[in-house]
């Protein structure tokens, strides 16, 4: 009855702005697993621009206050607010002391979609709080904070200027790649001004490329007794600056995802390394926000491509940074991930893909010791739902021809190119490749946020399971406390106890006079280890995942005790005895 | 009173006259007032800035002496105070700045002005460097920055207290079975370590002066004193160090510096007063330090700068019998090197000199390796006092019934010599800087050629060189795009055509009293001009007339 109440106040409300819409609720059957009458319509086959994503952040604000706040973690280079959602049940529990689960896309600009992604997340989570008792218990427990995009310079200029779909990647800092002194004199060039940066073909008898007979799109390499058509001349653009290279010098041209404070190295050595970890005022603001949230246990940053659920270490170097127990809980979550995502594979960094200093999933594991994954988003085994191994060669080609109807696809033509000659340009445009068709963006964003939330469910709940009391005579009491994690992942996990990054938990009696206080290491052989100072406040090193931590405090006198816990990234539990 | 009046009607600025006459270090205002003082009456060839201010509110100086444009010469970056207890690393940069600016009234020191631009950073650690004029003195490195050096969850809940109410911070030894040192029998007024190898036993535990606040069981492991500057770089940083701070080149006056000097590309050289000392020996060239992505040591050919520098400085310093260092991770001199890839060059300035046994009061040679007994000796024939205080018993709440005593040696008189001595350090150094400025890298264009190859064209060949004795770049630099190459720029006219070489192009380093030679074809006739530059070697232009 209290529900049917709420619902019809909800579709009163809401009466007014879907007027304009022909599909009114009454028109429409639910979708298992999807909001069917969100406050705020959304379109997710489609891609969002700053200003886009600001808007969306603040309208999920305005229509969900008690469960989406929105504020800046800082400035970009280029003066945008760098927008990070807050997302969970506010009336229920302190947001700050729950255990929280951080997500960020767009690190990289051109890879744009981790943004949908987890704007997605957020939209879902405040859509689907009122149906989904599931997303209400979650919220209830877990703290969100969401961070559409933290690379907002340079989105927009993937979006709005003429781009390859790996360009610009970096942030618009300029910076001089070629060492001559100037920045960002030689950059790419839109030479047919058609909005696209795709590639150029030069004729040439010698040359060792071909028309694919399948697909002459297709530039093939001949075979080495063979004679080839065209010679490759690379991406769109022109010697700039006279010094006899092409496009070296264009935007930007660091990597933000080699700035973060765990064993940065400098560019010679991690190519793409700016100043000193955290130089990038970005990143400056991401790591100035997670330090104030302690609660942070678990985290997300999405990039694209190649389906790959990755965690660290990013360098072989930190190998030993990842210790058998962490794996342990890595190798849970990531192997779950691989049934739920299908296509995506779960890696490790430095083996699988390539070395990096530097990265942001090595500052959130080694330097604060929260359990984070990056998905490479989008795989070339949603083309046709088999292995890319088993895809033929011309299948993106394939693709484009028959399910995008060469929307995808820049025709090659002629143009007199100052330096070349005469050369031809084409090839694909900057948003397929690396970046989602329309129709498959929803259902891997749907996927990739079910991981995330099975990622975030899998943070530390604790609870004060059993206190017991035994008389021991002389007007003395002892009190046993176990306190339980019922959750995959530790308080703390190995790397946040090697360097001691967080506090330890606390295990606290109030309601008599504590006189002694221990940490109980085997209760059935009554061995313990005794705090001298304050024990009534019993620090505890670690509850562990899905395992129990037995205290035991000696009181005088009588009264009810209660029994506290209070952990950062496990939050609070408390229970009267 | 006098001191003033007569300063004042020679005209003499103020500040000199002061600083010459003090007769203790700078506090962070009188430090202050010599900095600003320095620019005032020297407008025209100092400029100073405050590029931030610390946690504590204090002001991070940059001095940039030089002449003319003094972005576009070679520079050298002087850096001091990179440990707030080395008073003295901050008065040699200082007293460097007004040493060379005073002597631009000779003809030697104006032309190297018009050729060098020295910027110096006098104080990085004005928040520690001030507690030794503190009602409770003792030696600091950390910044002003509140900080849980020892991860329990409370700040600043340990620190140090002023047991035997002297005024500063010194030692507490407590007489104990467990005790690992005893009496130095070579000076009694010193602990060693005992040596249970050689049988023997120890007597004292030893601790710094104050009480164990938080009950842990370690004593002023968590007072006031935050992150330090020389702790908090991006080399070989320390993680969840005490003082080394969350992450690297977290602080302010960290990153205020890193961001001045990436912006200055014409630094080809540091200098830095602190602990690690390369100058009085230098860095040996090992295959292991840069045979990993981590490179850990010096590039064969820097080596060689460092030892041609070092034996400058011992020249200029007439310094001897320095004690090995060590550099720590997380400082600012290795981090100059390795992550800026300029020569760095660091000494602490002064060291206890090696005192000789007094064989009238029938001293014999000291065996035993310790600092203090030798320190003591020196200071006995220097006629210093007040460095060492007896051991005195008191009543200490912690030991409740045991023999304990504070006293023991002034930390800060290992390593800052008293300021009398600091005048003629300060002359020695500013000697040593301006000859390491006349080793600066500085390219010319010579041997310019040109040849008629036919009709309407000309082959220019012409070498560029470095007339200096220090590399144009560092090995290391080569690999970072923080430091510019040498480009060189045919500067043609519309009716010019360089058919061979290239226009425009970047050259590797160039080592001391090294050259390249470079040639072009070119069609067409008339002028046109050929430059050579980058901002730590100058640049030259040269006119060519087409045959």
């Amino acid at each position: 009855m209290k529900n049917f109440f709420i619902k019809l106040t909800f579709t009163l409300l809401l009466a007014g702005s879907y007027a304009a819409y022909a599909q009114l609720p009454e028109n429409i059957l639910k979708a298992s697993g999807s909001p069917a009458n969100p406050k705020v319509p959304m379109a997710w086959n489609r891609y969002y621009d700053y200003t886009a994503i600001t808007d969306v952040c603040k309208k999920l604000a305005a229509a969900y206050p008690n469960l989406v706040k929105v504020e800046s973690m800082g400035k970009s280079f280029t003066g945008k607010e760098m927008w990070v959602m807050t997302i969970t049940d506010f009336k229920t529990g302190d947001a700050s002391r729950k255990p929280a689960m951080y997500i960020d896309g767009n690190i990289h600009s051109n890879e744009i979609q981790g943004s949908e992604f987890a704007l997605y997340t957020a939209w879902y989570l405040a859509e689907s709080f009122a149906d989904t008792k599931f997303i209400r218990e979650l919220l209830a427990d877990k703290t969100f904070y969401i961070a559409p995009t933290i690379n907002p310079d340079a989105r927009d200029n993937f979006i709005h200027n003429p781009n390859t779909a790996s360009s610009p990647r970096s942030g618009l800092i300029p910076i001089d790649n070629d060492r001559d002194g100037a920045t960002n004199e030689d950059g790419f060039d839109d030479l047919d001004g058609d909005g696209n940066i795709v590639s150029m073909r030069r004729k040439n008898p010698n040359g060792r490329y071909r028309a694919d007979p399948k697909d002459p799109r297709r530039m093939i390499v001949v075979g080495p007794d063979e004679k080839g058509e065209y010679e490759l001349l690379g991406s769109e653009g022109i010697d700039n600056d006279g010094d006899g290279f092409v496009n070296e010098d264009g935007e930007g041209a660091y990597d933000p995802n080699r700035d973060w404070a765990w064993n940065w190295q400098p560019n010679y050595i991690q190519n793409g390394a700016y100043k000193y970890p955290f130089s990038l005022p970005e990143n400056r603001g991401i790591a100035d926000f997670v330090m104030k949230h302690p609660n942070i246990a678990a985290g997300q940053s999405y990039h694209n491509n190649g389906g790959m659920i990755l965690r660290g270490p990013g360098a072989e170097e930190d190998l030993n940074t990842y210790n058998a127990q962490d794996v342990q809980v890595y190798d849970a979550l990531g192997k779950m991930g691989e049934d739920l995502i299908p296509g995506y594979r779960y890696l490790v960094v430095y083996k699988d893909l390539y070395s990096v200093f530097g990265g942001e999933l090595d500052w959130f594991y080694g330097g604060r010791g929260i359990y984070t994954f990056s998905n490479e988003l989008w795989t070339s085994f949603s083309l046709f739902n088999k292995p890319g191994a088993d895809n033929s060669p011309d299948a993106s080609y394939f693709f484009d021809r028959y399910l995008l109807f060469k929307d995808a696809f820049v025709d090659w033509k002629p143009y007199k190119h100052p330096q070349y000659g005469d050369i031809e340009i084409g090839g694909f445009k900057k948003n397929y490749g690396r970046m989602h068709p329309g129709f498959l963006l929803e259902s891997d964003a749907h996927r990739n946020m079910a991981f995330t939330l099975y990622h975030a469910f899998h943070t530390p709940k604790l609870s004060v399971d059993e206190i017991s009391e035994k008389n021991l005579g002389g007007g003395l009491r002892e009190i046993t406390a176990v306190i339980a994690n019922s959750r995959l992942m530790p308080t703390h996990s190995s790397q946040d106890l090697k360097y001691r990054i967080e506090v330890p938990d606390i295990v606290s009696l109030s309601g008599a006079k504590v006189v002694a206080g221990m940490v109980v290491t085997n209760r059935d052989m009554g061995i313990t280890a005794e705090q001298k100072v304050d024990p009534a406040n019993l620090s505890v090193a670690n509850i562990p995942g899905n395992g129990t931590v037995t205290v035991r405090w000696i009181v005088q006198g009588s009264g009810a005790v209660t029994v506290s816990v209070d952990s950062k990234k496990g939050g609070q539990a408390v229970r009267k005895g | 009173m006098t001191l003033k009046f007569n300063l004042f009607t020679l005209g003499i600025g103020i500040c000199m006259g002061s600083s010459a006459l003090a007769q203790d270090y700078s506090t962070y205002s009188q430090f202050n007032q010599r900095v600003t003082s320095l620019a005032a009456a020297n407008s025209s060839m100092v400029n100073i800035q405050s590029l931030t201010k610390t946690t504590g509110g204090k002001d991070i100086w940059m001095i940039t002496i030089g002449t003319g444009n003094t972005g576009q010469k070679p520079g050298i970056a002087i850096v001091g105070g990179v440990e707030g207890s080395h008073l003295l690393g901050a008065e040699l940069a200082l007293g460097f700045a007004e040493k060379l600016v005073k002597g631009a009234a000779t003809d030697s020191i104006r032309a190297l002005l018009a050729k060098t631009t020295f910027y110096v950073f006098p104080n990085m650690s004005p928040d520690a460097g001030e507690q030794y004029f503190a009602k409770l003195r003792y030696a600091r490195n950390g910044n002003a920055r509140s900080t849980d050096d020892d991860r329990d969850g409370k700040v600043n809940e340990d620190g140090f207290e002023d047991l035997d109410g002297d005024g500063r911070i010194t030692w507490m030894r407590v007489e104990d079975p467990t005790g690992k040192y005893r009496v130095n029998p070579e000076d009694p007024r010193s602990l060693v370590l005992a040596n249970p190898a050689k049988g023997e036993t120890g007597k004292y535990l030893l601790f710094s002066e104050g009480i164990d606040n938080d009950k842990d069981g370690q004593f002023n492991e968590d007072g006031e004193g935050g992150i330090q500057f020389n702790k908090n770089m991006s080399f070989n940083y320390p993680n969840f160090q005490p003082g080394a701070g969350e992450f690297a080149v977290s602080e302010n006056e960290n990153r205020a510096l890193l961001d001045r000097l990436f912006e200055l590309s014409n630094v080809f050289a540091v200098v830095t007063f602190g602990p690690n000392n390369n100058l009085s020996a230098p860095v040996v060239f090992s295959p292991a330090g840069i045979s990993k992505r981590i490179i850990t040591g010096y590039f064969e050919p820097d080596t060689k700068i460092n030892a041609l520098v070092s034996d400058v400085y011992n020249k200029q310093t007439g310094s001897r019998d320095a004690p090995k260092t060590s550099p720590g991770g997380g400082d600012f001199s290795q981090w100059a090197y390795f992550h800026y890839g300029r020569f760095s060059f660091s000494t602490p300035g002064w060291w206890v000199p090696k005192s000789k046994p007094d064989t009238t009061a029938k001293e014999k040679p000291l065996l035993i390796e310790d600092a203090v007994p030798n320190y003591l000796r020196w200071a006995k024939s220097q006629g210093i006092t007040g460095t060492y205080k007896e051991w005195t018993k008191i009543n200490h709440p912690d030991f409740p019934g045991k023999v304990v005593e504070v006293g023991g040696i002034d930390p800060f008189a290992l390593i800052n010599p008293p300021y009398k001595l600091v005048d003629g350090l300060v002359t020695k150094h500013t000697g040593f800087l301006v000859a390491l400025a006349k080793m600066a890298p500085q390219l010319d264009i010579v041997n310019i050629e040109t040849e008629k190859a036919g009709d309407n064209l000309t082959r220019i060949t012409l070498t560029v060189m470095n007339k200096g004795a220090i590399a144009s770049q560092t090995k290391v630099g080569e690999r970072s795009y923080w430091v510019k190459k040498i480009a060189v720029k045919v500067i043609t006219t519309n009716s010019q055509n360089v058919v061979s070489g290239r226009k425009n192009q970047v050259l590797d380093a160039i080592e001391g009293y090294g050259n390249q030679t470079l040639s072009w074809l070119v069609q067409g006739s008339g002028n046109l001009s050929i430059e050579a530059g980058s901002p730590t070697t100058g640049s030259k232009k040269i006119e060519i007339t087409l045959k």
